[in-house]
């Protein structure tokens, strides 16, 4: 189905007449070609002070800064390229690859957008293909370093909803009153994301998204809604192990599997962005019925634009409402049994660790030092829960639970 | 000789904010003086050039003609307007187009070539220095 998008996409941009390109030559509005190519990228390195776990941007990266490398340019380093096709006034379509560190260590590019859109009146358009849902203030071009002040969006509050690719349909209604422009947008997707170490793919299903944004003179604000029905097979595997052991492990299995369970993700965002400063805050609450656990997270960034330079604070913190289970009764077992419980109460909360619990402090500044280019760089404070391995990964044995770790990042983020 | 002190300091205050005016209110909007178009607000302008808006508030279609990336006319003109820099203008056309929304305006390479094309598209909108207005073209607003 995916590919199926992919291809039929990429079939309609190669059947486009080509001599179609500069017909209406005379004026520059039309004078361009139908197709326009565009790109971005960021070239990064990140220093964590942590040796004993990685440090990433997203859950769908096998390695990062930590244990792996202390200095990793693959947290954040990628490269974008666009090609947007303006067949009609109405009819527009848009591909977009980008090649990242993939969650099997490889940097084979991955189709991340490919849409056609048809604009049915000035307000409303509808869009089918692959886009990114707009459920965040930044999460449609968090790929796109140049668009936003920081190294990377609050990982706090941007993993609550990693996954930001979608298959599917999707509308945008925008209004216009004075200086008030409001625009909805909502769609219905699903989306199939393989996940690092063999632990298969997070598939989700009957996605619906809603998202509305307002804009009035320099502030934004954005509420939205996702309700997915998600699947990580892999862990459900472990996790029906439990029914082995009647009623309580059933119960167990039933509370923590994932199995097309409901996902609910809200988030409210603002941004009051006048020109000389801004400031910055989102809210978001994910509910996942599931090992994924359930959470509320939030930051509030502000800056100050002096000349080519932006300085700027953030404090974010992410909160679990429990990373740890008392699993299986273990005196209620027979001794051969118990031993064996034992270890999957130990796995079952060594999971639930994972649910990430942390709280950042991160100073940074982006300089606008050449025309399409910019660099930041930032450090990032963090506390990690005594219960949680917050958003880290590869947990070595020696990890410390409950302590504190310092990134420095340094990112070169260039659009053309 | 107070007052004339007063005299001289209000002259050379008034110098000072005519050639700071002078230096920097310099970039107008305009467009063909065929258009029926009279007056615009920064607001409606700027909706036009951040393709926030495709049509004049009369209702015809509005084609807005930029300037090249790294041009004074073109600074002045969003700093002016809108408050933004170069790389503040080309960070939200990256939010444009990397979510396929749309492209910026198609530019030209110097104010004379966009009064030129102004003079001649009834539906167009640009903006050159003050000193290139001529009676080809009709400014809309003064920012």
């Amino acid at each position: 189905m995916i590919r199926r998008s992919t291809r039929t996409v990429v079939m309609a941009l190669c059947a486009m007449p080509l001599s179609a390109a500069g017909a209406d030559a005379a004026y520059p509005g039309s004078a361009a070609s139908i197709f326009s190519f565009s790109g971005f990228g960021t070239v990064g390195e990140t220093h964590s002070s942590e040796n004993e776990a990685d440090f990433t941007n997203s859950i769908f990266q096998p390695n990062g800064a930590g244990h792996t490398r202390s200095w990793s340019p693959e947290v954040d380093s990628l490269i974008g390229g666009q090609l947007s096709a303006r067949i009609t006034p109405e009819l527009s379509a848009v591909v977009q690859v980008i090649a990242q560190q993939n969650y099997d260590g490889t940097y084979r590019p991955h189709v991340e957008w490919a849409n056609i859109k048809y604009q049915f009146t000035p307000e409303l358009s509808v869009r089918v293909g692959r886009f990114e849902l707009p459920t965040f203030l930044y999460s449609d071009t968090r790929k796109v370093g140049y668009t936003y002040p920081w190294v990377r969006p609050p990982v706090e509050v941007y993993s609550l909803l990693p996954i930001s690719a979608s298959d599917g349909a999707g509308f945008s209604y925008s209004q216009n009153a004075g200086d008030l422009t409001n625009i909805t947008q909502g769609g219905y997707v699903q989306s199939n994301t393989p996940l690092p170490g063999n632990r298969g793919a997070a598939i989700a299903r009957d996605s619906i998204n809603v998202s509305n944004t307002t804009e009035y003179k320099s502030l934004t604000f954005l509420v939205s809604y996702q309700h997915a029905r998600l699947t990580i097979a892999s862990l459900d595997g472990f996790l029906n192990t439990f029914r082995m052991f009647g009623p309580q492990g059933a119960a167990i299995a039933d509370k923590y599997n994932s199995d097309s369970k409901a996902v609910v993700t809200s988030v409210i965002g603002a941004s009051y962005d006048p020109g000389h400063w801004f400031l910055t805050s989102e809210w978001g609450l994910n509910r996942s019925n599931s090992f994924l656990g359930d959470h509320t997270a939030w930051y509030v960034s502000g800056g100050y634009r002096v000349g080519k330079f932006t300085p700027y604070v953030t404090y974010a913190r992410e909160s679990a409402a429990s990373n740890s289970d008392p699993g299986l009764t273990l005196t209620a077992l027979p001794p051969a049994q118990a031993g064996f419980a034992s270890s999957l109460n130990a796995a079952l909360n060594a999971t639930l660790r994972t649910i990430s619990a942390q709280s950042t402090i991160s100073l940074g500044a982006r300089w606008d030092f050449a025309s399409d280019l910019d660099l930041k760089l930032q450090i990032d404070h963090t506390r990690i829960a005594a219960d949680s391995d917050g958003n880290l990964i590869n947990i070595q044995p020696g990890f410390q639970p409950g302590g504190t770790v310092n990134l420095f990042s340094a990112t070169v983020d260039f659009v053309f | 000789m107070q007052r004339l002190s007063r005299i001289g300091l209000t002259g050379l205050a008034s110098a000072v904010c005519l050639g700071i005016a002078g230096v920097r209110a310099d970039v107008v909007a305009v467009v063909s003086s065929n258009s029926p178009i009279t007056t615009l607000t920064k607001t409606q302008v700027m909706d036009i050039f951040l393709g926030r808006r495709t049509h004049f508030p009369d209702g015809s279609s509005a084609l807005p003609i930029d300037q090249a990336e790294g041009s004074t006319a073109r600074e002045e003109f969003y700093a002016r307007c809108a408050g933004m820099s170069s790389a503040q203008l080309k960070a939200y056309w990256s939010k444009i187009i990397f979510t396929g929304r749309g492209q910026p305006p198609a530019t030209v390479t110097s104010s004379l070539e966009a009064r030129k094309l102004l003079s001649a598209n009834l539906n167009s909108i640009g903006y050159i220095e003050q000193s290139l207005v001529d009676s080809s073209v009709r400014v809309v607003l003064a920012p």
